[in-house]
């Protein structure tokens, strides 16, 4: 009996690799199914999420990852070169993998949370199927145990380390909780967007879009279920607003101090949050001089991203040790007993 | 039998106090009140040392997950230690310990320290134990100067209940006015971190958002407000009440809070207006007071 994980990342292979090997939910059953039907598999879970597909298997005596991997380049009618494509691990090191997926660290965005629910959701879908027993519920069962223990031990989910995620977090930090708060967007374009709905996740209630073209702001406002306003009219909004995010195309200053100044006793001088994501920069930094505006340009929310990253690549040989530390203590089938 | 026991155990940690704390044979001078005396200061020392453990474990734990619990836990320990010499002080008097710097300074430190423990629970303002214990220090630093506590006290033989009243509540309003400028004084920290983008490291990671603390700064400060209005409306019931220059710089005081936080909740002002407001007419009010 041998415990084996194969799969592909987005490490290994290209997207459209990576496509030809997701499965949606329904395919997901099918596909554990038939795994178990296959020869010498006792056990097995399918996890598929858009930047990994993964098989656990628990297969007889001399069956092996070889067999395996020719078994799903058949079920996906996979001719391509799998030079490099595919990962395989065994025993300790397959339960290894799975603790390390699970915590986040063989993730794109290294640390990020969603893949702990996706594991959690691929292992219960096979344990309702029936298509594990002692050895991989053993085994998940600790994987879950580990990725909380390093995501509560370790900073390896800490700090934002995107664009959009650090404009939150500097929100955050002048309101706190963003529950209630408004925010306009100026621009409709990709990063507009992306922020606003961080925005959104966290709370904010009220989004309103604002473009040159009318058109495109009612487009955004719709996919983010916020409110489009005329160009023409988006100072007269300001008075209301705690969050300002710039990101349009226009060459020159889109916002100004006037524009800031002739809004502040009607804001009763609340903190407001600007943040310029923009090329040439849409805010005038002079605006940043007003005592309760909060204004950050596109480098400041790099600059914070590339540092959470690194604090995070900091965190991975601790996240590495606990995981070698649960493992030794723990007795798993056919992975140390 | 039991009393001279306790009167034993008294004694031996006088000696262990002083030998620990104060080596130096000047600080004996502190020895004129006996063995009740050393416990009392004893008290104070104990109240100084947990309170810098309060700052340095705080401001060691910014690096971890909750720097505020470093802080609070050792200030809780403080409090008690304050509340144990206000009760020494409070039995020598037979009234409010208000009667010398000392008293009044280890009276205004607990005061300081009980709102920060209110406040600090309720705001979740971690952090603010770091900033709170430095104060609470230097307060009990000037109480435990030689001759801050008066010694040889004569216990009063009748009490004004106005004066009491009025006296306890006006500390006990600083020590919430003294608590929103330390607010005030986190503000500027974390305005200023953020407004020059340097958003890295415990400090800010710790504090808490510049809406709360703005919130925490004014909501303190009018609680203050309030307990320092009772309390000079006490001051005019007193029995040998005349409009002295005290009773008119506490006025002053008053009227100048009333306007800060008029124009506060009324027409709004920055936050970093209102923290300059609170810190300096503190400090302004705190020194006319010390002269007076």
């Amino acid at each position: 009996m041998q415990l084996v994980c194969l799969g592909l990342n987005h490490e290994t292979a290209p997207v459209e690799v990576r496509e030809r090997f997701a499965l949606t939910e329904a395919g997901l059953d099918r596909e554990t199914e038939m795994l178990l039907s296959a020869e010498d598999v006792l056990e097995g879970v399918v996890l598929s999420t858009c930047n990994r597909t993964e098989y656990y298997a628990v297969v007889n005596g001399g069956s092996g990852v070889a067999e395996l991997e020719d078994w799903i380049c058949a079920q996906r009618n996979f001719s391509g070169s799998r030079e490099g494509v595919f990962y395989h691990h065994e025993a300790r090191g397959a339960a290894e993998h799975l603790c390390r997926v699970a915590s986040g660290m063989n993730s794109m965005v290294l640390g990020e949370t969603e893949i702990f629910g996706q594991v959690k959701k691929a292992y219960k879908r096979s344990l309702d199927g029936g298509a594990t027993k002692t050895v991989l519920n053993k085994l998940f069962q600790k994987a879950f145990g580990v990725g909380k223990r390093v995501r509560t031990h370790t900073a390896i989910q800490e700090g934002a380390t995107s664009v959009a995620g650090a404009s939150v977090e500097l929100a955050e930090k002048v309101f706190g909780k963003l529950q209630g708060s408004s925010v306009m967007v100026i621009g409709a374009g990709e990063m507009s967007r992306k922020t606003a709905r961080a925005l959104q996740s966290r709370g904010a209630s009220s989004v309103m879009v604002t473009n040159r073209s009318f058109d495109k702001a009612v487009d955004l406002a719709e996919e983010i279920e916020g409110r489009a306003i005329p160009f023409q009219g988006w100072e007269e909004e300001l008075a209301h607003l705690d969050v300002v995010i710039a990101a349009t195309g226009a060459p020159h200053f889109v916002v100004k101090p006037a524009h800031v100044e002739a809004v502040r006793r009607k804001r009763k001088f609340r903190p407001l949050i600007m943040v310029d994501i923009a090329v040439p920069r849409d805010i005038d930094p002079k605006v940043g001089e007003i005592d309760e505006v909060y204004l950050y340009d596109i480098d400041t929310l790099q600059e914070m991203a590339d540092e959470a990253r690194k604090r995070r690549e900091e965190q991975l040989l601790l996240c590495e040790e606990i995981i070698r530390e649960e493992i030794d203590k723990s007795i798993l089938p056919a992975v140390n007993d | 039998m039991l009393a001279k026991e306790l009167s034993g155990l008294n004694e031996m940690m006088e000696e262990v106090i002083y030998s620990l704390f104060f080596p130096h044979p000047h600080l004996k001078g502190w020895r004129l009140g006996g063995s009740y005396m050393g416990m009392g200061i004893g008290w104070v020392v104990i109240a100084t040392v947990l309170a810098v453990a309060g700052g340095v474990f705080g401001a060691l734990a910014m690096r971890g997950e909750k720097p505020g619990r470093a802080a609070f836990f050792w200030m809780v320990l403080a409090f008690v230690a304050q509340l144990m010499a206000l009760g020494w002080r409070g039995e020598l008097r037979g009234q409010c310990p208000l009667g010398d710097l000392g008293e009044i300074c280890l009276f205004l430190a607990w005061s300081l320290t009980l709102f920060y423990l209110v406040t600090g629970t309720t705001y979740r303002l971690s952090l603010l134990g770091v900033f709170t214990a430095p104060l609470v220090v230097i307060l009990q630093v000037i109480a435990l100067i030689p001759g801050s506590f008066a010694s040889g006290v004569a216990k009063a033989e009748s009490v004004d209940p106005w004066r009491e009243t009025h006296a306890a509540l006006s500390v006990l309003s600083y020590g919430a006015l003294a608590l929103a400028a330390v607010a005030g004084v986190m503000f500027f920290v974390l305005n200023g971190r953020l407004k020059s983008r340097k958003l890295s490291g415990g400090l800010v990671q710790g504090m808490p958002s510049v809406q709360r603390l703005v919130e925490a700064m004014a909501r303190i400060a009018l609680v203050g407000w309030i307990v320092l209005t009772a309390g000079i409306v006490a001051g005019l019931l007193m029995k040998s009440g005349s409009f002295s220059i005290h009773l008119l710089v506490a006025t002053i005081t008053w009227v100048l809070y009333a306007v800060l936080l008029g124009i506060h909740f009324v027409r709004g002002m920055p936050g970093r207006h209102l923290a300059i407001g609170l810190t300096s007419l503190f400090i302004l009010s705190l020194f006319v007071f010390a002269k007076l």
